[in-house]
């Protein structure tokens, strides 16, 4: 059975290629402003992908504690779990 | 390490657009010389990038109304409206704000930005929820942050974005309010405020409508998109500004629930700042009158409007809207065209604005013409003559030169 946190990152992986099909495969680990150089509309229309996906609203204070792909997969898991007890 | 290291983008950004003449960034404005002409760059340029849509800056009774209240009551009122800042003037202002949606409460604010500020912080606590488009104004984005609601953002003008989100709060969408604009001002485009309104009553969430850029334009009495669209009776609140089509500075809230009321007890960007001036808050009462009554002055405006958007479209360019408004932006490819086409229009005697990323939506490059009420048939020519010659030099090689 595929656990929270894979089901997240899948659901990244499908809004990358979607919101940002130029970016081949990015660094999880990279710092998505200084690293891959996105800039904050690019973020945005990339959490939108990964909210139809998983279908749930990340609230806009999430997104200012997240710096890389890994922080939001964490960070979304983390969510998802809370929100099931 | 200098705490000044972070700001090295945005001063590298701002110098690449500095070079010959004027800056396009803070252009220096020399004189004002009425509502459509000023100087700039020692020259006398016509004026379309302001908010002025209805003109009445220049107002002879709105001047008079000021300057009246200027002899009357003092230049300040260098207090809160907790404290020593409620005259009669702003009560009054209230009541007629009130009373020109026949609604039951208004509240007024210093600025436009205190007054989404206020609202949203005011009205969402813990355990609310704020739903905004995605390309909502600063002062709405920092109005959630000055909240403690749960703060969401959905797709730019996507009813059906916000239905799908309403729906995953359950019984909760009780406590979420849905914050649109009338007219988003970059882009100049219109929410579909009808889908937006069903949406809002299918849940049974809280509707704000930011009429900023809206009030004064559109509606038989100038109260905004909401009136035009026939949905007021199912907006919860509206928030605007003093500062575009009234022609001062400050801002309001109305609403049709009399427990606005309580918001002056609550509200942090009211209570802890100067209330507006009694000048400003005179001629913002003549401005509100002349607003109401202004159905020949917005005759004119959608004139302008009309005439601009089908000249620009005949000339190629790419608008930012659809549905023609106050605010024409032409979409250009990238920041130097952008930069050369400003340019180009204010060598031809018309400023207008240059916004680029971040302040723009979808990192777009625009030139924004912005139309007003007093503006005649002969300056919209003059505009559409400035952007053809730009199509016919393709613009200029000299200015994109410099833009670079």
């Amino acid at each position: 059975m595929s656990t929270t946190r894979d089901r997240v990152d899948r659901a990244i992986g499908q809004g990358l290629k979607n919101a940002l099909p130029e970016l081949d495969r990015p660094d999880r680990d990279a710092v998505l402003t200084s690293d891959i150089g996105l800039d904050s509309v690019q973020i945005m229309n990339l959490v939108m992908e990964i909210e139809d996906e998983l279908d749930i609203s990340i609230p806009i204070d999430v997104l200012a504690e997240i710096r890389t792909l890994n922080q939001l997969a964490e960070r979304l898991t983390r969510m998802i779990d809370e929100n099931k007890t | 390490m200098s705490i000044f290291k972070k700001f090295a983008a945005v001063a590298e950004a701002r110098s690449e657009l500095e070079g010959d003449g004027p800056s396009a960034i803070a252009t220096p404005i020399d004189a004002v010389r009425s509502a459509t002409r000023g100087v700039i760059g020692g020259r006398e340029v016509l004026l379309a990038g302001t908010n002025n849509y209805m003109g009445l800056t220049f107002e002879p009774d709105l001047i008079k109304a000021s300057q009246d209240a200027l002899a009357r009551s003092g230049s300040g009122t260098t207090g809160s409206r907790m404290a020593n800042g409620s005259y009669d003037g702003h009560a009054a202002l209230e009541r007629e704000l009130a009373a020109a949606y026949d609604w039951p409460s208004a509240i007024v604010f210093s600025t436009g930005y205190q007054a989404n500020l206020g609202t949203l912080s005011g009205l969402a606590a813990d355990g609310d929820f704020l739903l905004v488009d995605a390309d909502s104004h600063a002062s709405i984005y920092d109005g959630c942050r000055l909240s403690r609601a749960q703060t969401v953002v959905f797709r730019h003008n996507d009813p059906e974005n916000l239905d799908r989100r309403l729906s995953r709060l359950g019984d909760e969408a009780s406590r979420a309010i849905v914050v649109v604009e009338g007219l988003y001002s970059m882009l100049g485009d219109q929410p579909p405020l009808e889908a937006f309104v069903e949406v809002k009553k299918k849940h049974g969430a809280w509707l704000i409508v930011d009429e900023a850029h809206s009030f004064g334009v559109f509606g038989e009495h100038g109260l905004g998109l909401s009136e035009q669209a026939g949905v007021l009776d199912d907006v919860d609140f509206v928030v605007g500004t003093f500062s575009k089509s009234l022609a001062g500075i400050g801002g309001f809230c109305v609403s049709r629930h009399r427990e606005l009321e309580l918001l002056r007890l609550a509200s942090r960007p009211y209570i802890f700042t100067a209330s507006p001036s009694p000048a400003v808050i005179a001629g913002t009462r003549v401005a509100l009158r002349k607003i109401i009554d202004g159905r020949s002055l917005r005759k004119q405006l959608h004139r302008n409007i009309d005439r601009l958007y089908a000249g620009a479209r005949s000339l190629g360019f790419e608008l930012g809207s659809d549905t023609p408004g106050p605010v024409a932006a032409i979409i250009l490819p990238d920041r130097a065209t952008a930069l050369a086409h400003w340019k180009g229009l204010l060598a031809s005697g018309v400023y207008a604005n240059l916004m680029i990323p971040p302040a723009t939506p979808a990192g777009l490059n625009l030139l924004r013409i912005s139309m007003s009420a007093a503006h005649t048939d002969e300056d919209v020519d003059q505009i559409l003559d400035g952007l053809g010659a730009m199509v016919s030099h393709q613009a200029p090689p000299d200015l994109v030169q410099s833009a670079r």
